[in-house]
């Protein structure tokens, strides 16, 4: 009883939801990133609306280091500080343009030569529940408990990453990742879920495209 | 609780000696609100705000010389004086936003007076913060919130205080002669304090449903 117990827990964690996805860059000027050149990982300003999850940013920052191919990346927060004010929520460029004033200003070019940082990601996107349906209802008492039912629902995450070149001050382009997930949960007795990781994806998938698209 | 620091800014520093004067409520600062009728969020910046903006000011201009409530500015010398306050403090919860994030506005007011207590201007600092509440409670993401707040009231300061305020013309000498008003800043920020000020903590203490949290 044990054993068949144990072989439902492995196969509910081996099996997961259904996920589409669909991973594309445009490219507008060449890239590449020479020795003792990094990226860093931003997130669009909630100024400017975005909610972009702490913990994707986070994500990405390790997905794209991890590896024998991983680039260095630069942790956004020291990146905010060493520049601060010029990239807080409220002061960091919206577009390319304001790029060349941005690097004129004291320091700023000195700051982002001593780090390195070559290119920035700016993230903008997030991950969201569309649509969710069934039931599901759990009960426990003296004899045991258990859960009968069946609950499903669909996250939607989808994400652009505009790539800027700091050494050109202009856009490299961008690269975007959207993926759907559907998650279920039957439930006879022991519920058995097969959950979509669509976040885990959309991260793994952004940063496998934005490694290629950077070091081409 | 660890106060909140401010990088050194990327900045040339501004050409003045100021002092700046912290008024007590403003270092004493304690907002008390009851959300949505249940929760109750008891938010004390303590020694954040005074020791934020001597941190400041510090990056800002040449020197910096804090005075405390009894002392009298006679006695320093300096350029200006700047008096920050408090004029108004909200934050929202994700209950109350129907999101997930917190988000706290600081209204700040900077008062500038030259080195004789004639007031040069003053100017009202709004600043925002926001902080997604992701693996953070709810009183460590509502702190989250009002650092940001306070860095972002940090760079309209550094950006836009010399535009707002001309504060450096007055390391060319005080406004006019001394006037009657030179008594008020003697006295404090009596004139200031006539105004409720609204008391916000960094350290967010939650209320009956965050402890639930």
């Amino acid at each position: 009883m044990r054993q068949s117990k144990f072989l439902v827990i492995f196969i509910a964690f081996s099996l997961s939801g259904c996920i589409t996805s669909r991973i594309e860059d445009a490219r507008e000027n060449v890239t590449g990133l020479n020795d003792g050149q990094s990226v860093v990982i931003m997130a669009k300003s909630y100024h400017q609306g975005n909610e972009t999850e702490g913990d994707y940013l986070t994500c990405i920052e390790k997905a794209l280091g991890a590896g024998s191919k991983g680039i260095s990346v630069v942790p956004h927060q020291k990146f905010i500080d060493n520049l601060f004010p010029w990239f807080e929520p409220r002061t960091a460029p919206a577009d390319t343009k304001g790029l060349p004033a941005l690097m004129d200003r004291p320091g700023v070019k000195d700051a982002v030569r001593d780090m390195g940082v070559r290119y920035v990601v700016w993230l903008d996107g997030d991950t969201e529940r569309v649509a969710e349906g069934g039931s599901l209802s759990c009960a426990a008492g003296p004899g045991g408990g258990g859960c009968f039912g069946f609950a499903w629902w669909q996250n939607d995450a989808d994400y652009e990453a505009a790539v800027w070149d700091l050494d050109a001050n202009e856009s490299a382009g961008t690269v975007s990742a959207d993926v759907s997930g559907t998650s279920f949960l039957p439930a006879l007795v022991i519920p058995i879920p097969l959950i979509a990781r669509t976040q885990t994806r959309a991260c793994k998938g952004l940063a496998q495209q934005l490694r290629a698209f950077i070091v081409q | 609780m660890e106060m909140p620091t401010i990088p050194e800014p990327r900045m040339e520093k501004i050409g003045v000696d100021v002092a700046v004067r912290i008024p007590v409520e403003f270092e004493h600062f304690v907002h008390v609100e009851q959300v949505l009728g249940k929760d109750t969020w008891t938010i004390d910046l303590g020694r954040s705000n005074a020791a934020f903006f001597t941190q400041l000011f510090g990056h800002m201009f040449d020197s910096v010389i804090v005075l405390g409530p009894d002392d009298d500015p006679r006695d320093h010398q300096f350029d200006a004086l700047i008096e920050p306050s408090i004029d108004g403090f909200e934050f929202s919860t994700p209950g109350q936003s129907q999101s997930e994030a917190f988000a706290v506005w600081i209204r700040y007011r900077m008062s500038v007076f030259d080195s004789v207590g004639n007031r040069a201007s003053s100017w009202t600092v709004n600043a925002y913060g926001k902080s997604q509440q992701e693996e953070l409670g709810g009183s460590e993401s509502l702190k989250r919130a009002a650092v940001l707040a306070m860095r972002d009231a940090a760079a309209l300061i550094i950006m836009q205080m010399e535009r707002a305020t001309n504060i450096s013309q007055l390391a060319n000498g005080p406004l006019q002669p001394a006037s009657t008003e030179s008594d008020a800043m003697l006295a404090g920020a009596e004139q200031e304090s006539e105004e409720p000020a609204s008391v916000i903590g960094i350290f967010a203490i939650g209320g009956i449903d965050d402890a639930a949290e």
